[in-house]
């Protein structure tokens, strides 16, 4: 009886667990095998017409390579300073002690600006001071949106760090410089990896605040947008097919290691 | 090599709240010192504020006569085994042990040598390149003491470095203390609440209570001449009584309880308001009721209450004509007096002493 309980709530976990992963993975995975597909319309092909012409037909699409380098840039650039900035906020966070609670809900607050009224917020003030829109404006409206998640990520890594551990650094002759590089530092560098890859990736994702801050270049969200309006061309497939196919090379190589290292790790 | 340290009126407030009240104590140098007391008496902070960790809000710490006033605890010659220990979690042992040596530009082989001889110091030779998170608790405390140790500090502090530990290694650990304390020769100061600790470790030990000095001391004197009920309730002296009045007869003074003249030795104000007769239960020495003997000058008659087996001896509980109780213990082959017998009770010379009744609860 118990038995069978057991494995009728296993299944019904399993079966759960499997249609979530259909739901999620299932788009791109057709979009992908579009990407593959020779004809025009959208549609899976047959296994025989696999081809690759509209990836290499890419290189000839200026304004999609374009809009992606823009991105690229403009996502290294925001991932880059919203570590850092929230770095600091989150080390700021640490040594705050009544005015905490004020200052955490003060980073976090752009997280819950809808990106429309955001975007076409900055969009005002900054035509009202006239700065003109280009790639800083749309960095800096991806600042606001990366920071606090970023902070959230750096700050959870910090809970690592006792404040013991600075104690017993200060004990043993190091200044706060040495401390935190020392000691708080190696500890939440995987927490910093993994604000860089968040930013990172909001950034390239971000359509809303693009779309009113970007100057001449558009990002690539934009184009692709606009592309699938005006009759959409066999290459946007391509082009979501190769950075899908990207991201997954890119997890394989972060997480890959890790994986092998941890089945390794008991074996040892 | 041993520092000596000087602590003038320090008081450490915490808004209304004085952690450090007032507290003037000189520890001298290559003394074990230990500060005893319960959780939240203050005890804690005072080590922090000679440790750096904290200013005083008022008064002048000292080391050898050098104000430390605004150095902070990277910069002073002291170093701490810290309750929690904080080991740092992404280094080895040897790194851990290391790295005060490497801050201060150690590198090499006169580096490893320093760390390989303070692991050996504590029985961890071979450790070094063992992960610190999957070492045992007592493995992981003496890295810890390894790691303030390596740095040969004048001053070592020691923040209820027992604590979290077993009973065996508990006493392991205690040994371990008191010999590498002899070897190095600092000055150690000792942070606990555990008396065992504090008597079998320290050449002197204070008795702290929110946030002052109770009484410092040799920790024989606590049990000989405790300075008030506090202290003597504090190291287990927990038979005190109030008492009519003191008569003196020639060399010879007595406390009067409920109508028995007491022998006691003044160690406090003597008026009844203000004191009362602190009891030592090993000086006290019961008559079973079959030998009673009237003659002896320094027995009491008192009631017993009730008897209790506690395996290697009986307690008995005896009273007062007025209702206060002694607990007297008894050895477990002796004959056991019934509960409403009168018996009488040697007073061994020092049992009694007249104390002050600070810190006792107004009720009692």
């Amino acid at each position: 009886m118990m038995q069978a309980e057991g494995t009728l709530s296993r299944l019904a976990i399993w079966t759960i667990t499997a249609l979530g992963l259909i739901v999620i993975y299932a788009p791109p995975l057709y979009l992908l095998g579009v990407s593959f597909n020779p004809a025009l319309q959208p549609g899976l092909p047959h296994l025989a017409d696999l081809t690759v012409k509209w990836y290499l037909a890419l290189s000839g699409e200026t304004q999609l390579v374009a809009a992606l380098e823009q991105s690229l840039l403009i996502a290294l650039v925001t991932a880059i300073l919203a570590t850092l900035l929230a770095l600091f906020a989150a080390l700021a966070h640490m040594e705050l002690h009544q005015r905490r609670t004020a200052w955490f809900l003060t980073v976090l607050l752009p997280m819950f600006v809808p990106g429309v009224i955001q975007g076409l917020a900055l969009s005002a003030v900054f035509q009202r001071a006239g700065i003109k829109a280009s790639m800083l404006t749309v960095i800096g409206g991806h600042l606001l949106w990366a920071l606090p998640f970023a902070f959230i990520v750096i700050l959870t890594s910090l809970s690592v760090v006792k404040r013991s551990y600075l104690m017993a650094a200060a004990d043993l002759g190091a200044g706060r410089l040495r401390q935190f590089l020392d000691i708080t530092l190696p500890l939440i560098r995987p927490g910093l990896v993994s604000a860089f890859i968040f930013a990172f990736l909001l950034s390239l994702n971000e359509f809303t605040r693009a779309f009113y801050l970007a100057g001449r270049q558009n990002t690539l969200p934009v184009v692709l947008f606009g592309k699938m309006n005006a009759g959409a061309s066999p290459t946007i497939y391509a082009m979501s097919g190769a950075i899908f196919l990207v991201s997954v090379l890119c997890v394989a190589l972060v997480a890959g290691p890790a994986l092998l290292r941890r089945r390794a790790g008991p074996a040892e | 090599m041993a520092i000596s340290i000087q602590i003038e009126t320090v008081t450490r407030a915490f808004g209304p709240v004085r952690a450090v009240d007032d507290v003037s104590l000189e520890i001298r140098a290559g003394e074990f010192f230990t500060l005893l007391g319960s959780s939240g008496c203050g005890k804690s902070t005072l080590l922090k504020l000679i440790g750096g960790f904290d200013a005083p809000t008022g008064g002048r710490i000292a080391f050898d006569g050098r104000d430390m006033a605004g150095i902070p605890a990277n910069r002073r010659p002291v170093n701490t085994v810290f309750q929690s220990l904080g080991l740092f979690p992404h280094m080895t042992v040897a790194e851990n042990v290391g790295y005060g040596l490497r801050l201060k530009g150690l590198r090499g082989a006169a580096l490893s040598a320093r760390i390989d001889s303070a692991l050996e110091m504590v029985e961890l030779g071979g450790f070094g390149p063992r992960d610190v998170n999957l070492l045992s608790g007592g493995q992981r405390q003496r890295v810890a003491l390894a790691r303030a140790l390596v740095m040969e500090p004048g001053i070592l502090l020691l923040d209820e470095p027992l604590t979290g530990l077993d009973e065996r290694l508990r006493q392991q650990m205690r040994d371990e203390f008191g010999r590498l304390h002899k070897r190095t020769g600092a000055t150690f100061i000792l942070v606990t609440h555990n008396q065992d600790e504090a008597l079998s470790l320290s050449d002197r030990m204070a008795v702290m209570h929110r946030g002052r000095l109770e009484q410092i001391d040799a920790p024989a004197r606590f049990f000989e001449a405790p300075a008030n009920a506090f202290v003597a309730r504090f190291v287990g002296i927990d038979t005190l009584l109030t008492h009519q009045g003191v008569i003196r007869e020639g060399d010879a003074t007595h406390a009067l309880i409920a109508g028995e003249k007491v022998p006691v030795r003044i160690g406090g104000p003597a008026e009844p308001a203000e004191s009362v007769v602190a009891l030592r239960p090993d000086r006290l020495l019961l008559h079973p009721h079959s030998e009673i003997e009237l003659k002896n000058a320094l027995a009491l008659r008192l009631k017993v209450v009730e008897t209790r087996y506690r395996g290697l001896h009986h307690d008995v509980t005896l009273a007062f004509a007025d209702g206060q109780r002694v607990v007297v213990s008894l050895e477990a082959d002796q004959p056991v007096p019934a509960p409403g017998d009168l018996v009488s009770v040697g007073l061994k010379p020092g049992g009694a002493m007249l104390i002050s009744n600070a810190g006792l609860p107004a009720a009692a």
